[in-house]
This record gives C-alpha cells, sequence and structure tokens, in this order.
C-alpha cells in the first residue's frame, strides 16, 4: 500500500509539473497580448511604444519565455500568488478567503448527490425497467441536461417572489456564523448536487445491475439471506468502487461547475473570484487560479485512487 | 433523418420482395438506410422522438431569418422590460429587444459552436488517437501523457483560460471548446486503433505492401467511424452547455450577438431582480436542446453498439 502511494504520489508530481506547463503555455504564449487583455483593444491602441515596453517590464513580460516560467514557478513555491491589478488584496488572502466557502458548497454537494442518487439507484437496480425505474432514468437524463447555473438563477427568484427571501451574500465564516453560511452555500450544493446526483444515481444503477449478478450475490441469496440485507452488505460496497471513482472526478467537475453557479447565486466563493477575474481579464490571477483548480483537481484524483486501492485489494496488490 | 411513417411501413414489404425472388439481390443504400431508421424507430422510440426534436431545433437554427418575429438586435424604446404578450411571446428585455427572436437566433449561435467544436475537436483528438494506436512506442507514451495534462483540468476552466486568453469571438469559443474535447477523441479511437492493428487483415494489407499511411486511413480508419460517431454526439451536448456557461461567465461570443449564456449574463446584470421571462425561456432553449442530443446520442450509441447499451 505504502509502494503504492508514492507511486501514485509521484506521478502526481509529474502530473503538476505538465499541468503548470500547460497553464503557462495557455496564459501567455498563445497569440492574446496581455496587455490587450488588461486595458481592452481601444485602451492597447491608445499606448504609446514606449508605455507599451514600460508595461511590459513592469510586468515582467519582457524577459525570456523561459525566465517568465522559472519566474512564476520559483512566485508559487514561495506562495506568493501575486496581486490583482484592480484590488489591493493579494491573491493568496483572497483564495484563503473565499476558498472555504467554495469548499463546503463542493462538499455538501457531494454528500447531497450521494443521498439523493444512491437511495434512487438502489430502487431503480432491484426492479429494472419498472415505472420506478423509468422515472428515474427520465429525470436523471433530465437533471444531466439542465445547466446549474440557471437552474440556479430560477431557484433565487422562485425564492424571492414567493417568500421575499434572498441568501445573505456577505460573507461569515463557518465557526461564528454557521447559519448565515449554511444559507449562503445550501443553494449552490443544492443545484450542483442535483447535477452530479443523476450521474450517481446512473453509474451506481448500471453498477449495481451487474453486481447483483455476480456469482457470490447468488450465493448469498442461496444460502437463505433477506434479499435486503444481501443488497445492503453484499451488492452494494462492491458497486460502490466505480461510483466512488465518478464522485472524484464530479469534485472536480463541481468546482469548476460553481463558477457560474456561484454567480448566479451571487455567493462570494472562489468561482465568484475566477468570475470577476475572468471579466476583468485580470491575467495574472486567472492564471493562478487556473493552476489551483488544476492541482487541486489532480490531487483529488490521487486521492480518490488511494481510497479504491485501500477499499479494493485487487488494485493495491498488483 | 426523415423518420416518417411511411418508410416505416415500407421496410417489412420489401424484406418480402427480397426474399420472394431466386436471387436476393443486395439492399440499394438508399434502401438500407431506410431500414435502419426503421429499426431505429421501433427500437427506441424515445430516442426517434428526440431525434426529432433535435432535427426541428436544427431546422430552427437553419430558418432563423424566417421565423423570428423581429430584428434581434433591434431595440424598442416603447417596450422595455415587457413580459409575455401577444405582441411579444416570450416578452422583451431592457432594451425593448424581442425575446423569441433572440431565443431562435440564439440557437444559431449555439448550435454553430458546439457542432465546429465538436468537430474540430474529435477529430484532432481522433487523428492523434490513431496514430498514438498505431505507432505507439514513445510517440504513444509522450502523447499520453499529454492528453492526461489536459485531462487535470475541469472542462469550464480550461475553456475559460483559452477563451480568455485568446480574446473575445466565434472562433475562439469554438477553439477553447474544441481543445477541451480533444482528449476524448484520442482516447477512444487509439484505443480502437490499438486493437485493431494486430488484427490479420492489416498484417495481410502491410503483406502486401501498404504504407503506413494506406495501412491507417484505407484499413484503420474506418473502422474508427462508428464509436467516433457515438462520441461526437454524446459530446453535442457538453459543448452547448460549456458555451452557455462561457457566455454567462462574459467571455464567450461578445454581445450583441444573441446567445442563450448572454441572455442569461444581460438577464443577470439588468438589475437587483432579474425578470422571470429573461431567465426562464433560453434557459428553458438550453435545456431541451442538451435533452434531444443527449438522448439521441444514446439512441445512436444503442444502435451502434449494442455491447455499451445501458451503460452511462
Amino acid at each position: 500500500m505504502f509502494s503504492y502511494i508514492m507511486r501514485r504520489l509521484m506521478f502526481g508530481a509529474v502530473t503538476v509539473v505538465g499541468v503548470s506547463i500547460v497553464v503557462f503555455v495557455v496564459m501567455r504564449i498563445l497569440p492574446g497580448d496581455p496587455l490587450v487583455a488588461i486595458f481592452g483593444p481601444e485602451g492597447f491602441t491608445k499606448l504609446s511604444d514606449q508605455e507599451r515596453a514600460h508595461y511590459m517590464a513592469q510586468l515582467g513580460l519582457s524577459d525570456p519565455l523561459w525566465l517568465q516560467y522559472v519566474h512564476w514557478v520559483q512566485d508559487i513555491a514561495r506562495g506568493d500568488l501575486g496581486r490583482s491589478f484592480f484590488r489591493s488584496e493579494s491573491v493568496a488572502e483572497m483564495i484563503l478567503r473565499r476558498g472555504p466557502l467554495t469548499a463546503q458548497i463542493a462538499l455538501l454537494s457531494v454528500l447531497f448527490s450521494w443521498l439523493v442518487g444512491i437511495p434512487v439507484a438502489i430502487v431503480s437496480a432491484l426492479r429494472p425497467n419498472s415505472w420506478a425505474d423509468n422515472l428515474v432514468r427520465l429525470t436523471s437524463v433530465l437533471f444531466l441536461a439542465v445547466p446549474g447555473f440557471w437552474l440556479g438563477m430560477l431557484i433565487v427568484l422562485t425564492l424571492l417572489f414567493t417568500f421575499g427571501y434572498r441568501a445573505p451574500l456577505t460573507g461569515a465564516s463557518l465557526f461564528t456564523d454557521p447559519w448565515t453560511t449554511l444559507q449562503m452555500v445550501i443553494g449552490p450544493a443544492i443545484v450542483l448536487g442535483l447535477g452530479q446526483g443523476a450521474y450517481i444515481a446512473r453509474m451506481a444503477r448500471s453498477s449495481l445491475l451487474e453486481v447483483v449478478r455476480e456469482d457470490y450475490v447468488r450465493t448469498a441469496r442461496a444460502k437463505g439471506l433477506n434479499s435486503r440485507l444481501v443488497i445492503a452488505f453484499h451488492a452494494l460496497p462492491n458497486a460502490l468502487l466505480p461510483v466512488i471513482t465518478l464522485s472524484g472526478v464530479l469534485f472536480g467537475f463541481v468546482l469548476a461547475g460553481s463558477i457560474p453557479v456561484e454567480r448566479a447565486f451571487g455567493t462570494p466563493g472562489l468561482g465568484n473570484a475566477m468570475y470577476i477575474a475572468v471579466s476583468e481579464r485580470d491575467v495574472f490571477v486567472m492564471q493562478n487560479l487556473v493552476f489551483l483548480y488544476a492541482v487541486v483537481f489532480v490531487l483529488l484524483n490521487i486521492l480518490i485512487d488511494i481510497i479504491i486501492a485501500w477499499l479494493d485489494p485487487r488494485i493495491r496488490l498488483r | 433523418m426523415t423518420m416518417t411513417a411511411p418508410e416505416t411501413g415500407a421496410a417489412p414489404k420489401s424484406q418480402a420482395q427480397t426474399r420472394t425472388s431466386n436471387l436476393p439481390t443486395p439492399p440499394s443504400p438508399w434502401r438500407r438506410t431506410t431500414r435502419s431508421l426503421a429499426t431505429f424507430v421501433k427500437r427506441s422510440p424515445m430516442s426517434a422522438f428526440w431525434g426529432l426534436v433535435a432535427l426541428a431545433i436544427v431546422l430552427t437554427a437553419v430558418a432563423a431569418p424566417v421565423l423570428a418575429p423581429y430584428d434581434p438586435l433591434k431595440s424598442n424604446f416603447r417596450a422595455m422590460t415587457k413580459p409575455p404578450s401577444a405582441n411579444n411571446y416570450f416578452g422583451t428585455d431592457q432594451i425593448g429587444r424581442d425575446t423569441l427572436s433572440r431565443v431562435i437566433w440564439g440557437s444559431r449561435t449555439s448550435l454553430t459552436v458546439a457542432f465546429f467544436a465538436v468537430l474540430l475537436g474529435t477529430t484532432l483528438g481522433a487523428l492523434w488517437g490513431l496514430a498514438c494506436g498505431f505507432f505507439g512506442g514513445r510517440f504513444d507514451i509522450a502523447s499520453q501523457r499529454a492528453i492526461e495534462f489536459m485531462q487535470s483540468f475541469p472542462d469550464l476552466v480550461l475553456a475559460m483560460a483559452i477563451a480568455m486568453a485568446l480574446g473575445a469571438g466565434t472562433g475562439t469559443v469554438i477553439v477553447a471548446i474544441a481543445i477541451t474535447r480533444i482528449p476524448f477523441g484520442g482516447r477512444v479511437v487509439r484505443s480502437v486503433a490499438l486493437s485493431l492493428k494486430e488484427l490479420p487483415f492489416v498484417e495481410a494489407a502491410r503483406g502486401l505492401g501498404a504504407s503506413n499511411m494506406r495501412l491507417m486511413f484505407r484499413h484503420i480508419l474506418p473502422q474508427c467511424v462508428a464509436p467516433f460517431l457515438i462520441l461526437a454526439t454524446t459530446h453535442l451536448g457538453v459543448a452547448i452547455i460549456i458555451e452557455a456557461s462561457l457566455g454567462f461567465l462574459g467571455v464567450g461570443i461578445p454581445p450583441p450577438t444573441p446567445t442563450w449564456g448572454n441572455m442569461l449574463s444581460d438577464a443577470l446584470n439588468s438589475g437587483l431582480v432579474p425578470p422571470w421571462w429573461l431567465v426562464l425561456f433560453p434557459g428553458l432553449a438550453i435545456t431541451i436542446t442538451v435533452l434531444a442530443f443527449n438522448l439521441l446520442g444514446d439512441g445512436i450509441r444503442d444502435l451502434l453498439d449494442p455491447r455499451l447499451r445501458g451503460s452511462v
């Protein structure tokens, strides 16, 4: 197990390096001029050549590309994620302030997706092609198609019109004011959880249907075990393995999905910061945020792989 | 795409005719198409129905100039932020543009972007995957690594970064979404190519002196068409959602071009409380379109590759 974890972490380190190169290539080398991004096309044409050179030098953009890359990596290693052009707060501070909110949204939505997806999948898989199964499948297909941010906007509007309620918009920490935080987090979490729940339900259903056909499940039935016990203690644990893997992948997609969803709800999380960075064309903040999202995504995948290996000796001992 | 009742009825009759003749002639391409369509309708009526819906949406996009009752860009300052009425079935926005017309024109942008992004992305990915699977070795290992790096980003984040770096525009949005689709095409086609290149017919062609290019494109590529089609249709829905999200986040196709994402973004920017009709209709359009393409994709997958039926 230890060697497995080490191997996985080493691959992860390689991936993080690769990811940093991809981020750098996308943000710096692709044919968009950062000054155009900062000043806008009109502002850019108004700048004189001297001013352009001055700004480029100030931003460290006239160095050769490999040097820029090295500087960037050094900055990240020192924990200096730079500053926004438009705000006094440093990016690191912003991540620390806004990150927890997004993390809570993501965790809560994963929890929610399991609470919805798994029971529904069990009902569905126990009687394939029954009306309940068809209903479940139809609903899950529907929720795969509904864009989360639109659902979010509808929820905000409905609450506002029917109850005159709007979730608080300014930050509170989980420890000092859990009730306010919950109100801010619950909406995005439900929206994102429903979308994930649809995937989870589909995966859990097909995986359960497969496992139920296995010999050991038939043996358990044959020795006279109650069919519910067989499902709960024999079939379900094995059927959940692919669901856990999927859930890990979905976790990463929730982080991305929370960008538009947080905008729809007006939640001041990291996703909203990403939206602001994009709309202000704040290249450097964006570069670091994209890198952060990717690193979290990679770490999550490693974590999931380790959990799966821990749960499934077939992988651990290979 | 013409799944009409007469054709469904025609298929069994043609079978009977072939049986009565002494030498069964191979069915003409036209008949083969109608017959496979008939099986499609019979086997999965749901998918066939949603295929019709998808067709209707495509036709709407093509015929947008005819169907839209008003100019989607023209403001009518005497009817600003008006709820749905007999004049404007879907209401008007803050500067008096007709929402129905904008939703109809939005389908054009959405579908164009999704179609070209998926075509470009999966084709590039497929060619790359074909080369990886066929040549193997170091090239394959390096490519797999590169693909892994690309897949270490959530789709939307990568698309946002690329769209932002390239600057706003239809072309950039297409490229941004296409790049996020490359790994999927690559993986699928690579695995097909890997399993095919060891088969006797490829060996035989090689023995006859066929070049690598000929082997790849004449012998292996045709076998990859079915998985490619399945992949492409299932990714259309994803591409539409990403396009809408990019528009919503302000890195999509710049306004005033009507896209569903832009419309939702405009609604949110209009004030503290967005009018409900500006939120409801564009989102409904996204949902129905994605639903139609997803279910059509499921149906095509079941038809072309029955082994995958019922899987996620």
